[in-house]
């Protein structure tokens, strides 16, 4: 019975984020915390899978991005209401990663940027969002200062992706190990790999795709990591 | 036949002795920019610097045409946006807008849009343009550009974009009416540059392609508006997209303008076959990649595609990226000069 509730309410939730119906998401968010269900688990597979549809219809070009702000709005509303919730043995060790997240300076374009840092919010990550028009030195003090494992950075122009380089090679010289993402309509997997970066999405839809992989990879290390716990 | 004569005649589709080597978007050099001695950033609020900049690349190159400014900016600063220089900035950065209008309750648009002409860099602009007509280098007079933003790229650069795109769905009203004021807008600055006597403008509605609009949300929100700019005016008008294009080409071509332009992201091939012959298709090479990345010897294939695909004039998809090689340049301008020597489908040759 109780299983059939879940399912019930993670379909309410997927629904609601694809059919950008916000009362639907916050409605159903409410009766995952007022019956005691799992607020991670309907983060994840009622939210996250939610939008996770919503990056394949705007690959399929069905949902434009209009659709996506909206899809958007609609998971923050189900997220704001759940997230107080979560318990911490949910999460497990890669939840505590932090990221920082900003659009280079020169830019002002941030749609992209503002779905993707949703996604990690979605993931449990501690986002530092240092917004638009970023000077390059900042993205280096904010990763040393809160030593966050992941810098996204974006750029909508080609005219500002220049920026990027700059900032991966600061942040590598650094900390090697620090993973670099890169956003934004010009830059291309053969650009990401150019400048140094760990990852890229060329889109925002797209970037809601990369970061459900991410999330979905993050999952996994994170079993792994129980496992391993359990093993010891 | 010099640069100048040979773009009018192109626009109209006279026959012209080789193919013109021109753009609406910006086409600086660094190049340019070492050989003048000038810091980017001071470009943007100096007429004579302004000129000399789009001049001088455009005559190390063998240009046919200049275009200013090279900013986006100009519009939104004359409406009280403010502008970002970035003089302290390291490299080359284009201005931005700092202060959009957070919601359509914040707009505050003048009720006559000529007042701007004499806000910010309005009277910049119209300096630098008049320059640029009155030069007349070895080679003859060369062809001047004006370039506006569309409507709906106007708007995202005056309020914020997500608070545009919800608005479409959720408050489809206002933001009708604030799109036919941003039309207004738009046809006032571009019949303002046509009076300074431009040889053509090209209306970048650059925010508007299918990586982010639905082509019937093109139709309904777009469409009618580009038809009002290009009813509005005489001169030779391009009606430029970048992005996603192949799903709209059609209805970009029917907007009224002169010539469309696209990126390298649409299926030229595909759009000729769409189009016909007589549409003027210019376009669409990336520019980035073809005169920043790639090696020089790379760069004749991908002007010869633009050229077998069907353009009638190889147009960069973008600005070019001040920051190009020389050689890449040379090649590009080298490949236009060979390949464009035969007629395309729209224009025939002397």
């Amino acid at each position: 019975m109780a299983n059939d509730r879940r399912e019930e309410l993670l379909k309410e939730l997927r629904e609601g984020v694809v059919e950008f119906d916000e009362e639907r998401v916050k409605a159903a968010a409410q009766a995952v915390v007022d019956e005691g269900l799992n607020a991670y688990d309907a983060i994840m597979n009622g939210l996250a899978a939610g939008m996770e549809e919503v990056g394949e219809l705007y690959d399929q070009q069905e949902y434009f991005v209009p659709e996506l702000l909206m899809c958007a709005d609609a998971l923050y509303a189900g997220l704001d209401i759940l997230k107080p919730h979560i318990r911490p043995e949910d999460i497990g060790a890669t939840a505590k990663g932090q990221v920082v997240i900003g659009t280079v300076q020169g830019d002002v374009h941030d749609i992209g940027k503002n779905i993707i840092k949703m996604m990690f919010e979605v993931a449990g990550f501690t986002v530092h969002d240092l917004g638009r028009d970023v000077p390059l030195e900042k993205f280096v003090e904010e990763q040393l200062k809160t030593d966050s494992e992941i810098v996204a950075l974006s750029a909508m122009m080609t005219t500002t992706m220049m920026g990027m380089k700059k900032v991966i090679e600061m942040i590598k010289e650094k900390n090697p190990n620090v993973q670099i993402m890169l956003g934004g309509a010009p830059v291309t997997s053969d650009v990401a790999e150019l400048f140094g970066a760990d990852g890229y999405a060329e889109s925002a839809g797209n970037a809601v795709q990369e970061a459900v992989k991410m999330i979905s990879n993050l999952r996994k290390l994170q079993n792994q990591g129980q496992q391993e716990q359990k093993d010891s | 036949m010099n640069p100048k004569e040979r773009v009018q005649k192109f626009f109209r589709r006279e026959p012209v002795d080789t193919m013109p080597l021109f753009s609406g978007m910006g086409t600086v050099t660094v190049q340019a920019i070492e050989a003048l001695g000038y810091q980017f950033a001071k470009v943007h609020t100096d007429a004579e610097m302004m000129a000399n900049l789009a001049l001088k690349s455009a005559e190390m190159y063998g240009y046919d045409g200049v275009v200013v400014p090279y900013d986006m900016c100009t519009v939104p600063e004359a409406l009280g946006r403010g502008v970002s220089l970035y003089e302290d900035a390291e490299g080359i950065l284009y201005p931005t807008v700092p202060t959009k209008w957070a919601n359509l309750d914040e707009v505050d648009l003048p009720e006559d849009f000529s007042t701007i002409f004499s806000r910010g860099r309005m009277p910049v602009v119209d300096e630098a343009l008049k320059r640029c007509l009155d030069y007349e280098g070895e080679r003859g007079k060369l062809a001047v550009g004006g370039w506006v933003l569309g409507p709906f790229t106007m708007a995202g650069q005056v309020i914020e974009l997500d608070v545009l795109l919800k608005g479409v769905a959720k408050d489809r009203q206002r933001v009708t009416a604030f799109l036919d004021r941003m039309t207004e807008l738009v046809i006032a600055v571009a019949r303002h540059y046509q009076e300074l006597g431009v040889d053509f403008i090209n209306i970048r509605e650059m925010g508007s392609g299918t990586d982010l609009l639905s082509p019937r949300m093109w139709k309904m929100l777009i469409k009618p508006n580009l038809e009002k700019v290009f009813a509005a005016l005489e001169v030779p008008k391009v009606n430029h997209i970048c992005g996603g294009t192949d799903l709209i080409v059609e209805m970009m071509n029917d907007c009224g303008a002169d010539a469309i332009s696209v990126d390298q992201k649409n299926n030229v091939a595909e759009s000729r076959r769409k189009l016909g012959d007589d549409a003027l298709i210019l376009g669409n090479f990336d520019p980035y990649g073809t005169l920043v990345q790639m090696d020089a010897a790379e760069v004749p294939a991908v002007i010869r595609k633009c050229i077998d695909d069907g353009v009638d004039a190889v147009w960069p998809g973008c600005d070019i990226w001040p920051d190009v090689k020389q050689e890449n340049m040379e090649a590009y301008v080298k490949a236009v000069r060979d390949y464009g020597r035969q007629p395309t489908p729209a224009v025939g040759r002397l």
